[in-house]
């Protein structure tokens, strides 16, 4: 038998089919799910059925909801018209999620499955760089990376992604250390796989449930993030993110409720979809905890 | 002997980080693209070329950037962190100055979101499928994803404007005079709303947690054979399963220490909370460097801290590491 | 003696000690805390090597300068109980008054008067305020002569508000460097206010002045400035009464809010001499830019009544020109670039700037200072919109920060940019340094940005600023003014809505032609 085979047989017993049908019977990850594919559809099919450009001014500044058709959710404080602004909005902040979360998970599985793996002098200086990542408090480093560099999308993904590793990283060596010192990875190691081989195809394979679970919720949090920076004026202004709607339509708040109210929504819908996935994926592979 | 060797390697090591984020951060803030001096020509309505290079040799930044570096850990390490560009004051007095106030918010957020969360998770664990376990999940899930600084604003619109019950924003009303007393009473009538805000976000999980690890604990065996063994159910609940399920919120209570600081930022400005939060922002975007580097080395040295005392309680809490097995 | 009209006293005045200032003040009563509100961050409370409102509020009530003026632009005595100046224009002699102490019980010279004509000229950031002045005399402890290399009348102003405090040279003498004078967080002035805590970012708390120089002044017992977050959070404060008098209240929606209020007055009135002009600078270094008619296209598409009145919600005047229409030397004659796009179409095809495929001509950036939000982002944002229809792409480049903006518009590394400038009450002080060829000075903020040069200007606005005659300094600003407006560096948008919104229980609301950058000795608490 080779090494390829004994990763085949592995696969084999992932608990990813079963997981799957538990997720569906898990109401939270099931109405997750339908959030965030509505939310998807919104942001994605939504300019094609409502092709307003968000930064066309359309009407008054400030017209509440419901007063005219030109601009059914309102505008904001240059007359711009809010559902357009909702509707672009989400494309951008839905970019930096994504794309933080996917920053935040490479690196913290990269310096997590390292640590975990070789243990010793190498988890010792993986864990140091860890530590410090962590003693920084996130957002004030983030505003500061946001300020030394201009505010793009990019820069904003970045600045929040490489905040946001070490609890992956955490999570992800707890997983390996664990993992490593079982029976088939033992297999695995004495047909003569290459370590390599070894945390990429055999473990890693098996540390993705937790990981996944935690993924969906780093991505509801690098949203947030996004929304936060913006709020405080730190976000890209070329680009509609709702973050910035919120932060823009701050100091109109008491007297254009909805600038804020409606993106806020929007952001908080969108991060209740993925934390509720979440939920279910953690159900799923958890099934101990069901019983309640 | 060894605990005093493990608090020891505990300090070394914390004053190694502390260090390392000392440096980084120095070498990140001037690698920006951007020069104090120009923040203070601007900040004075203005400057000529001659008046700039003055500047820049009162605030010694004509110097090569390792000594800038020496001269700067230098000063720290005896309590000088340098002065405001901005303020025209030491950056230690300023800090300082704003870090009571910030401490007292995020202390009064952790031990509100805590207690209460502690408590409704273990009021939901008693009825696993009831009212309250469900209103738990829906609040923690509230709490949880939205932004918290839209969660303040709606609080603000609510119990400050609309029924206007609590202040707006700031942390005390430097126009009374009321004596200590009153001050003490005025402070917590402005606390109210920002504790409310930043905590809300941690009781969600501290709830869920509580409640989970609750459930979990009621169904082995310990308990099982102290309720064979007839013990009264609110024993039970408080003496046996509370304490065990209350440790992994104080765990990761204190090991969130960072995330709060990062929570109070938002929930400062919303609220005018005259913290380290609000310094922050407004150094960050002054470019004065002096100050965000003392406010990065202080939340640091705070979460530490944190992180040395959880170990701490932890270690003494833990009745498993307490007996060494 | 020579006469020069609005601006200054024919002859030697004679003190009137005690009176009012005011045209009309009423009698006062003792006792009282005034609480002020503000956005803005002051870094120290010395004026004299730093420029701003944030400064200039505390550092009128801390420290007294030579003149004050009232609401008619007439200057009157202060510390100084009359002047005279001499024939030739070159000299300016003030006669002290005798009582003026500083807050520590020392007496303020003519030596004091000299080291801080000094110490501004040194250190503060409005070169032409004082750069005529080639020295003070002091032949006697009460009487200062300040000579200058040619008439200045621009000097009468520049001795008044914020912008020539008398600062005590026993304390600021001692040789550390007066920007970075630790005095400066906790000075020492003669004021009708004193220092008593400043905790930064947060408020400044001044206390009456027992020995204040003016019998039976200030009226009021404290002034607590304290800092808001945002206009808004300060607004509602102002409304719910924990602050009693806001003063540089600019924000559309807050002005409309407290007008509503049963609480608050709200007046325009104490914002003559500022002039806070919000406007759309070219540089006129860039390829499309450096086209005249280009730059008058780009005027003639923005529609400022948009912007006065639907972004602006109508609280704001339109600005038309350099010097702002509340000044003697404003010149309605010019040209006012009332939108019409035709015209704008029409120019920019004549300068040879043809419709792409895409419908546009070209591109260019805004810059806008942040912060500014509906003055200057709102404005930046709708330039996008507008320019579009004809036929230029406008892309926003946000600045994280103040200083990021500073730095490229000072550096000439922009194409155009929305920027806030003030007049600061005579021309002289802040207009010449917008439009002088020697004052394109790379690296510095609010000089000559556009790099516009024209020799004409500079002669017309050289000789302005030396001619002692009032009416013939207003011919030769006009003329200046329409050539400036023709050659379009600038497009001309608003004044700053500058309000002041006040407790009804406010008596004597600061409202000379400086507002409440002067001190507020006359003001009181019903």
């Amino acid at each position: 038998m080779t090494a390829s085979d004994i990763s085949d047989v592995v696969q084999a017993q992932s608990p990813f089919r079963e997981a799957i049908r538990a997720f569906r019977q898990s109401w939270a990850g099931m109405l997750g799910l339908i959030l965030l594919i509505i939310v998807v559809l919104f942001t994605y099919v939504g300019p094609f059925l409502y092709p307003v450009d968000p930064f066309e001014i359309v009407w008054a500044p400030l017209t509440a909801p419901g007063q005219t058709e030109v601009a059914p959710l309102g505008t904001d404080y240059l007359g711009r018209d809010m559902l357009a602004g909702l509707i672009h909005g989400g494309s951008a902040t839905l970019f930096v999620g994504l794309a933080a979360g996917f920053i935040t998970v490479t690196i913290g599985i990269l310096v997590g499955a390292f640590a975990g793996f070789y243990r010793g002098a190498v988890d010792e200086a993986l864990m140091r760089v860890t530590e410090f990542f962590q003693v920084l408090p996130a957002l004030l480093f983030a505003m500061v990376l946001v300020t030394l560099f201009t505010p793009t999308i990019y820069v904003v993904s970045f600045a929040i992604g490489i905040v946001s590793w070490p609890t992956t990283a955490r999570l992800t060596r707890a997983e390996f250390f664990r993992i490593r010192s079982l029976e088939y990875v033992n297999a695995a190691r004495s047909v003569g796989a290459k370590n390599s081989r070894i945390m990429w195809r055999v473990i890693l394979p098996n540390a993705l449930a937790p990981l996944i679970v935690s993924a969906t919720l780093t991505i509801g949090i690098a949203i947030l993030f996004e929304a936060g920076l913006s709020f405080l004026g730190l976000g890209d202004p070329n680009v509609f993110s709702w973050g910035l709607m919120i932060g823009a339509g701050r100091e109109y708040i008491l007297d254009a409720w909805w600038s804020v109210t409606f993106p806020g929504f929007m952001i908080f819908l969108t991060v209740l979809s993925f934390s509720l996935v979440g939920d279910g994926l953690n159900d799923a592979f958890n099934p101990k905890l069901r019983e309640r | 002997m060894n605990m005093v060797m493990m608090v020891a390697r505990r300090l070394l090591h914390a004053f190694l980080l502390i260090l390392a984020v000392l440096v980084l951060n120095f070498f990140l803030i001037h690698a920006a693209p951007g020069d104090p001096a120009d923040v203070i020509a601007g900040e004075m309505g203005g400057a000529t070329e001659e008046m700039m290079a003055d500047i820049r040799k009162t605030y010694g930044l004509d110097k090569p950037i390792y000594v800038q570096l020496g001269v700067y850990l230098g000063r720290a390490l005896q309590g000088d962190l340098g002065q405001s560009f901005f303020y025209n004051a030491p950056v230690l007095d300023l800090v300082l100055g704003r870090a009571g106030a910030t401490i007292l918010l995020v202390t009064t957020a952790l031990l509100f979101a805590i207690f209460v969360g502690t408590s409704l998770g273990v009021l939901a664990s008693h009825k696993p499928k009831g009212i309250v376990s469900g209103l738990v999940t829906l609040v923690s899930v509230i709490g949880y994803s939205a932004p918290i600084f839209w969660t303040g604003l709606m609080l603000v619109i609510l119990f400050a404007w609309v029924y206007p019950i609590f202040p707006i924003s700031n942390m005390f009303d430097i126009t009374k005079d009321t004596g200590f007393f009153g001050y003490i009473l005025d402070v917590m009538h402005h606390l109210v709303l920002p504790s409310l805000t930043l905590g809300i976000v941690y009781l969600a999980q501290y709830a869920r947690l509580t409640r989970a690890s609750m459930l979990e604990i009621l169904s082995s065996d310990y308990i099982r054979t102290a309720r064979a063994k007839g013990v009264a159910e609110t024993k039970v609940y408080g003496h046996h399963a509370l304490r065990n399920a209350v440790l992994p919120v104080v765990t990761i209570a204190g090991l969130q220490f960072g995330s709060i600081i990062s929570g109070a930022v938002l929930v400062e400005t919303v609220f005018s909370w005259p913290g380290l939060g609000t310094l922050a922002f407004d150094s960050i975007l002054a470019r004065d460097y002096p100050t965000v580097l003392g406010i990065l080395f202080f939340s640091s040295v705070l979460v530490i801290l944190a992180n040395l005392v959880t170990d701490f309680v932890y270690r003494l809490v833990d009745p498993r590491i307490r007996t060494g097995g | 003696m020579k006469k020069f009209g609005i601006m200054a006293a024919a002859a030697a005045m004679i003190a009137t000690v005690g009176s009012g200032t005011l045209a009309q003040a009423e009698e006062g009563k003792n006792g009282g805390t005034l609480v002020i509100g503000t956005t803005q961050k002051a870094r120290h409370l010395n004026p004299a090597v730093q420029s701003g409102i944030a400064t200039a509020v505390p550092g009128t009530q801390i420290f007294a300068t030579p003149l004050r003026f009232d609401e008619n632009w007439q200057p009157q005595p202060y510390l100084a109980e009359s002047w005279s100046v001499s024939d030739d224009g070159k000299s300016i002699t003030l006669n002290l008054r005798k009582n003026a102490k500083f807050h520590d019980g020392k007496p303020v010279t003519s030596e004091d008067v000299a080291f801080s004509l000094q110490t501004v000229k040194d250190n503060h950031p409005f070169k032409s305020m004082f750069a005529p002045v080639t020295g003070v005399d002091t032949p006697d402890a009460n009487t200062a002569v300040i000579n200058f290399d040619k008439p200045h009348p621009a000097a009468f102003l520049a001795m008044s508000s914020a912008l020539l405090p008398i600062i005590p040279k026993h304390v600021y003498g001692d040789g550390q460097d007066a920007k970075t004078h630790p005095a400066n967080s906790a000075p020492v002035g003669s004021g009708p206010f004193k220092f008593s805590e400043f905790k930064p970012g947060e408020y400044i708390i001044l206390e009456k002045n027992p020995d204040y120089f003016i019998e039976g002044r200030p009226y009021l017992d404290k002034i607590i400035i304290k800092n808001y977050k945002d206009p808004t959070s300060l607004a509602l404060a102002t409304d719910k009464g924990e602050v009693t008098m806001y003063p540089f209240l600019g924000t559309s929606k807050d002005i409309a809010r407290l007008k509503k209020s049963d609480n608050v007055i709200v007046t325009d009135r104490g914002y003559e001499a500022v002039g806070p002009v919000n406007w759309l600078e070219f540089n006129t270094k860039n390829e499309y830019l450096k086209n005249k008619k280009v730059r008058q296209a780009i005027a003639y598409a923005i529609d400022r009544n948009f912007v006065v009145n639907a972004l602006l919600g109508g609280t704001s005047k339109a600005a038309t020109g350099p010097i702002v229409p509340g000044s003697p030397f404003y010149a309605a004659n010019a040209e006012k670039y009332d939108l019409d796009l035709d015209k704008a179409n029409a120019l920019l095809d004549e300068a040879g700037f043809p419709r792409g495929a895409d419908d546009m001509r070209f591109k260019l950036k805004v810059d806008y200072i942040p912060n500014g939000s509906e003055l200057q982002k709102g404005v930046a944002e709708y330039l996008k919109p507008q320019l579009k229809k004809a036929g230029i792409a406008v892309d926003l480049r946000a600045s994280p920060d103040f200083p990021t903006w500073a730095k490229r518009v000072s550096g000439h590394d922009f194409d155009m940019s929305m920027d806030i400038v003030f007049n600061w009450g005579d021309p002289v002080i802040g207009v010449h340094r917008t439009y002088l060829c020697d004052n394109i000075k790379k690296g510095v903020i609010w000089s000559n940005t556009q790099s516009y040069c024209n020799e004409e200007v500079d002669a017309l606005l050289l000789q302005a600023g030396s001619e002692l005659d009032q009416a013939k300094r207003i011919a030769l600003y006009n003329q200046a003014q329409e050539i400036i407006v023709d050659e379009a560096p600038i497009a001309y948008l608003n004044i700053l809505p500058y309000h002041t919104a006040y407790s009804k229980k406010v008596g004597n609301p600061p409202m000379t032609i400086w507002g409440a950058m002067a001190p507020m000795d006359e003001v009181f608490l019903k």
